[in-house]
């Protein structure tokens, strides 16, 4: 995003509107205007359309040349993602497991949603995050749009050319065999410390028969507290997958 | 996305948040789906009292108003999202829409205990879980308590941390009511999951009483 600096009145209204922090007064030309700062801004149009906030319409969306493009697709969930044609930041996960089978029973799935509340992440900072998760020999989900900008998915080394680029979130997502969760968790405990900013961390299991789900056990093993609220696909959807 | 999980709050706050969510696959039954994703409207518009907020995938930008029922009736759906207040409310729609039998892949987010009982009610077996396994890495960068709760009702983050603060500056000048506020702030949140009635409550805990 951009502000034509000679329509601005220098109201700053605006600037509560950026969930980075990244639209600022400065001096031009004798009086004071609002200016985004560009390497920290992440395209998500919330000082844009979305708020519709600036009085004088002094705030443009510039056409953004890849990678820059990459913010705006991981930001702006009104934005259809090229990759996956859809929007926003990641897969349809479980909400569509009942019919998908994308986990099954004797598997978990871990979503590491990077810069999530509201904090943003550098892609440096997912690929330290991949690659110490790579390092176990799991695989990345290849229908997150996070996949495209892995240059080797084998060791979670991201294209040198898209690490400078933040977002305001994006998600690595994995499915693991039970018996790995415990390491993966482990893994993701240890790299946390490692990196600039925070992520928020999904853990999905099927159900089984008497209401029960293995995960949680071995999530309390590996020092997680699972919090109280969660997202519980009921199984409405048809056609049911059946599971071998 | 997982743009309903990890709404921060007590388990008290949580009590009156509920996000009812319903799509397709694009893999598996989005062919002709249009019509029975209309149907599903016009079975939540039997709750249209107890709804909170709703919305569909396009943009929300006018915090629900820019969508009547009717409208949604007649539109293009790929995912419907509903937030309810009230957990009998949210299990009455659950049950019609059970026996409709719709097949669209339904999920509920809200508190396990409660989502776990409701569905054991109403005859529902629950196919597969999500459980937020909290926030890890460089949390000193979060705001704390209520600001926090209220930014996470927006799983994309489009209700900044800032504008919440803003909003709280203006409540407190007596410019604004927490109701005007919570609406304002709905408005940034593009799929209709954020749960105003529940802002609004945090909001008049965090000014002076200048609720509207």
């Amino acid at each position: 995003m951009l502000i034509d600096k000679e329509k601005c009145i220098g109201c700053d209204e605006c600037h509560p509107y950026c969930p980075v922090g990244a639209i600022a007064a400065v001096e031009w030309e004798g009086r004071s205007v609002s200016e985004i700062d560009q390497p920290g801004c992440v395209e998500c149009g919330c000082c844009y359309k979305r708020s519709d906030v600036c009085p004088v319409d002094a705030i443009y969306m510039p056409k953004l040349e890849w990678p820059r493009s990459i913010r705006e697709y991981f930001s702006n969930p009104h934005v259809t993602h090229p990759s996956t044609t859809g929007h926003g930041r990641g897969t349809e996960e479980m909400k569509t497991n009942d019919v998908t089978g994308r986990f099954t029973r004797g598997f978990a799935g871990v979503a590491i949603e990077m810069g999530r509340p509201g904090v943003g992440t550098s892609m440096r900072d997912m690929q330290t995050v991949a690659m110490a998760i790579a390092k176990l020999g799991v695989e990345f989900e290849p229908n997150n749009p996070v996949a495209e900008l892995m240059s080797d998915p084998k060791t979670g080394k991201f294209d040198e050319r898209v690490l400078d680029e933040r977002v305001l979130s994006a998600i690595l997502e994995l499915k693991i065999p039970l018996v790995r969760l415990k390491e993966v968790l482990a893994a993701v405990k240890e790299v946390s410390t490692k990196i600039e900013t925070a992520f928020s961390l999904d853990l999905i299991s099927r159900v089984d028969a008497d209401g029960s789900t293995p995960v949680l056990t071995i999530a309390k093993e590996a020092g997680f507290t699972p919090r109280p609220n969660t997202k519980t696909n009921v199984g409405l959807g048809r056609p049911l997958f059946r599971e071998a | 996305m997982t743009h309903t999980l990890h709404r921060q709050g007590t388990v008290e706050d949580l009590r009156e948040d509920y996000v009812l969510l319903l799509r397709t696959s694009r893999f598996v039954n989005h062919e002709g789906s249009e019509k029975t994703m209309q149907q599903i409207w016009e079975v939540i518009s039997h709750y249209s009292e107890d709804l909170v907020n709703f919305g569909n995938h396009y943009p929300n930008w006018d915090g629900g108003e820019l969508y009547n029922l009717e409208n949604l009736q007649k539109a293009k759906s790929r995912i419907i999202h509903v937030v309810f207040k009230d957990r009998e409310r949210i299990k009455a729609c659950l049950k019609e829409l059970k026996e409709r039998d719709f097949g669209i892949s339904t999920v509920v987010s809200g508190l396990c205990g409660e989502t776990e009982k409701i569905c054991a009610e109403i005859g529902i077996a629950p196919h597969t879980v999500n459980y937020s396994l909290g926030v890890h890495g460089r949390t000193e960068q979060l705001p704390k308590g209520e600001t926090l709760e209220i930014h996470t009702m927006c799983g994309h983050a489009m209700v900044s941390y800032h504008l919440i603060d803003h909003m709280v500056k203006e409540i407190n000048r007596g410019k604004m009511t927490c109701q005007a506020a919570a609406k304002k702030l709905s408005r940034m949140c593009d799929c209709g999951i954020f749960n105003t009635y529940r802002a609004e409550k945090l909001l008049d805990k965090m000014t002076t009483g200048c609720s509207g």
